[in-house]
């Protein structure tokens, strides 16, 4: 059921520098795969673009305010 | 780039920006007015030119650049819609401009006329923006303390606008009422209740996202809006016309809050994971400093009995307020906001053929480097003024040439945006014949 998983540790980078590498991601994207970002936000504007774009997204925030989203195709 | 992703439509970038363009050119018009009345303007807070000057900043500069942040913040950062806001900004914008002109020469004219105009304006235009982004935050599913800043923020703006309103309704008819007490209130929650709230609520999420910073400390997060707004309230108190001395006591809690926010940024910010140094970050670290130096100041007015007592005491305390927190934050944050909302609009075009542009060639680094050091020496001499006075004159010069150039910045940022989304058009134009 899982296929593979890419990691973006956008933690220590500048905006808008994850967003461009978690869309570069998003348009290799193959059906099955996870794309797991981590930042110390919520990216609202990223949540848009996969609300219109139908991926899911599971949001999890860790004890050291780090949010895990991860991203796959619905 | 991206073709296979649609972009959902945020408020157009013409939104925030026709705020942003017009906010430094009130701080022109406050710096020439100063520098037109001279000497004389900053003896006492209560000069109709600092008068004047204080309101060509507050619902000038600040107010203008404030609730334009503010419409593109609540989408991108609290995930809130806004109802409508290319027509809100239509609107508001216009009127808050001409209410803002019109205040300023009621305090130089002493005209009822314009008090009253003023603040029949500013009901409308406040008043709407209020109910519409009060609304959007209200009913955005996004949670924690930048939300709860921004929701109290929003309840500040409407308890400043109305005491505003009172007064100067009541100065346009000559009904009387505390006006003092009034205005201590009015000013207070203006500063703190409005201003410094939307950039504390503003702080938690950008200085984290764009300084990469610790995360600022929860507990502490979540208890200073709420207990600024305690403070407030307990001094809002004197509203029925005489202050309790145990009020003095809540104003200093209330600077203590204050400097707590920015002694907590500047330690954030010295742990940043990386070294990124840029206008932005100089720009915050003058701020908390003004707001350091403020504290610091009402202790010694505290201690020093004749020092306090001294009209300019005020004067030194909204100086360092004003120019120092507000404007020298708002700068700063205008230089991080711009290039980034070019981008992200930009973003949404390429599809259509080339990549986004970086962020960094949006406004030249080093010309916002330069107006930045321009500012901070305006803001020396605005101090110095205080007691030199014949330094108000050269003073008011200066900051006038620093907002005018940071004005000019911020349009070479709307043409740098303009060029690009030109430049990507044309190529999926070419692209596509």
């Amino acid at each position: 059921m899982s296929g593979v998983n890419k990691i973006i540790d956008g933690r220590d980078m500048q905006p808008p520098e994850p967003m461009e590498r978690a869309l570069e991601a998003l348009d290799t994207l193959a059906d099955g795969d996870e794309l797991v970002l981590l930042l110390y936000c919520q990216p609202q504007p990223l949540f848009n673009v996969l609300r219109k774009n139908g991926y899911a997204w599971q949001e999890t925030v860790q004890d050291d305010g780090t949010h895990e989203i991860r991203i796959r195709k619905a | 780039m991206h073709p296979n992703l649609s972009f959902e439509q945020a408020p157009p970038i013409s939104v925030p920006y026709r705020f942003f363009v017009t906010a430094p050119w009130f701080g022109v018009a406050a710096g020439l007015v100063l520098a037109w009345l001279g000497s004389d303007a900053l003896v006492s807070r209560w000069t109709p030119g600092a008068l004047a000057v204080t309101h060509l900043l507050v619902t000038g500069f600040m107010l203008q650049a404030m609730c334009g942040a503010l419409l593109q913040f609540v989408p991108v950062a609290a995930g809130g819609n806004v109802w409508r806001p290319a027509t809100l900004a239509m609107v508001v914008h216009p009127l808050l401009a001409v209410a803002a002109l019109l205040l300023a020469t009621a305090f130089l004219t002493a005209k009822g006329f314009f008090f009253m105009a003023a603040a029949h304006i500013f009901a409308v235009a406040i008043g709407s923006y209020v109910v519409v982004v009060g609304f959007a935050l209200r009913r955005t599913p996004a949670q924690g303390p930048t939300l709860m800043a921004l929701r109290l923020a929003v309840v500040g703006l409407a308890v400043t606008a109305t005491l505003g309103i009172t007064l100067a309704t009541s100065l346009g008819s000559g009904r009387s009422l505390p006006l003092i007490e009034i205005t201590q209130v009015h000013a207070a929650w203006g500063l703190g209740g409005w201003a410094l709230m939307l950039v504390i609520g503003v702080s938690y999420f950008v200085v984290p996202m764009f300084q990469l910073t610790p995360p600022y400390p929860a507990r502490f997060a979540w208890a200073l809006p709420p207990a600024m707004i305690l403070v407030l309230t307990l001094w809002s108190w004197q509203l029925g016309g005489t202050v309790a001395a145990w009020q003095k006591a809540v104003l200093f809690v209330g600077i203590l809050l204050a400097a707590a926010y920015a002694a907590v940024t500047l330690i954030l910010q010295s742990r940043r994971r990386r070294k990124v140094t840029d206008p932005t970050l100089f720009f915050f670290r003058g701020a908390m400093a003004s707001l350091l130096l403020i504290a610091a100041s009402n202790l010694w007015f505290a201690f020093d009995a004749d020092a306090g007592a001294d009209p300019r005491a005020t004067v030194w305390i909204g100086l360092l307020a004003i120019p120092g927190v507000f404007v020298s934050v708002i700068s700063g944050m205008l230089y991080k906001i711009m290039p980034f909302l070019n981008w992200l609009h930009l973003q949404r075009l390429c599809g259509l053929g080339l990549p986004p542009p970086n962020m960094r060639n949006m406004i030249s680094e080093q010309a916002m480097f330069g107006q930045m050091r321009l500012h901070f020496a305006a803001l020396a001499a605005l101090l110095l003024a205080v007691p030199l006075p014949l330094l108000t004159r050269p003073a008011g010069l200066l900051f006038a040439a620093s907002c005018a150039w940071l004005g000019y910045n911020l349009a070479g940022g709307v043409r740098a945006y303009r060029r690009f989304r030109d430049q990507i058009l044309a190529s999926g134009a070419s692209q596509g014949s």
